[in-house]
């Protein structure tokens, strides 16, 4: 059976145990090595492919697509901390670091936005993908600069006028 | 920051349809380690008494009228700070269909309603550790800086 302790007693238990609270905004927090925390993108990095936005589970990063800009907005306020970005990303833009202090009194503090200038195509000269993904994909595979700077749609449209061609001649 | 809540702040938590692992971290803020209760903050049982709405959860359909009534009856000057990623932008949570995605939609219904609150602060984090929490208060009381800002980069 447990003994209660008399208040004189628990006093001196009390000073030799000392103080357990910690002194938390004042010092240096408890994390370790191990936590996840906000993430950060790397712009100088970042092609815009968008893995991210696809492995996001909670869609805290979101892909906003104009005709001459991609933005990557990352809405830290709906972020779940699972790091998935941070796995997937091709050319390790995407970094973890182990901030938590996020606290605020503004909801914009909370967005950051990376900026992708469109690549511009070669025929019709409207945007498409970005301009560091064309530069990544010539620089990774042995896609020619010519096919890689036109657009999805004209790439498309010159197929099939190759192939409407090729019935009609032969 | 908030002049006109100088002495101690008294809290009513009130969770919304979370998964309480936030209102678990509540809880291990105000025990004897992190102890919250240094800086005056104190749990109470009616929303009349509280100067703070501790919200957690993504403000399901089913919790809205009754956290609107919460609202209500608190008395001016009235704050939210909005716990966690479903408090604060709705989570993973923020597009289905039985909830109304965090405290920025709730906003918006509060002041449609004629509503006033005189400020918001919002704790990210999934769930918020004890020492965000922490800091949270910090923040509110003005005792450390405000850290987080947006930021806008461009790739060229």
């Amino acid at each position: 059976m447990v003994r209660v302790l008399k208040p004189v007693e628990l006093i001196v238990v009390a000073s030799e145990k000392g103080r357990v609270t910690v002194k938390y905004p004042y010092q240096e927090p408890l994390v370790t090595s191990d936590f996840r925390g906000a993430i950060r993108i790397d712009a100088s990095k970042c092609i815009g492919c968008g893995a991210c936005v696809k492995a996001c589970p909670p869609n805290a990063l979101e892909l906003l697509e104009s005709p001459e800009r991609l933005v990557i907005r990352y809405f830290v306020g709906r972020c779940i901390f699972c790091w998935r970005c941070v796995d997937v990303c091709p050319v390790k833009a995407v970094v973890g670091t182990r901030e938590f202090e996020l606290a605020t009194d503004r909801v914009e503090d909370l967005f950051n936005y990376t900026v992708h200038r469109r690549a511009e195509c070669r025929e019709c000269g409207s945007g498409f993908a970005t301009r560091r993904m064309v530069e990544y994909v010539t620089e990774k595979s042995a896609v020619s600069e010519y096919y890689a700077n036109e657009c999805p749609e004209c790439r498309k449209a010159k197929i099939l006028n190759a192939v409407a061609r090729r019935r009609g001649g032969v | 920051m908030s002049e006109s809540v100088k002495r101690s702040i008294w809290v009513y938590h009130l969770n919304t349809g979370g998964c309480n692992a936030c209102d678990i971290e509540v809880l291990d803020a105000l025990t004897p380690w992190f102890d919250a209760e240094r800086f005056g903050v104190k749990l109470v049982p009616s929303p009349r008494q509280a100067d703070v709405l501790l919200l957690t959860g993504p403000v399901t359909i089913e919790a809205l009228p009754k956290v609107v009534n919460a609202i209500e009856a608190m008395p001016r000057p009235r704050y939210i700070v909005a716990l966690g990623s479903c408090g604060v932008g709705g989570g993973i949570w923020h597009d289905t269909y039985s909830t109304i995605g965090g405290v920025r939609e709730l906003l918006k219904i509060l002041e449609a309603r004629g509503v006033k609150v005189d400020g918001v602060y919002y704790v990210p984090g999934c769930p918020v550790r004890p020492e965000s929490i922490l800091y949270a208060i910090a923040l509110f009381k003005g005792l450390v800086e405000k850290k987080v800002k947006s930021e806008v980069a461009y790739s060229d």
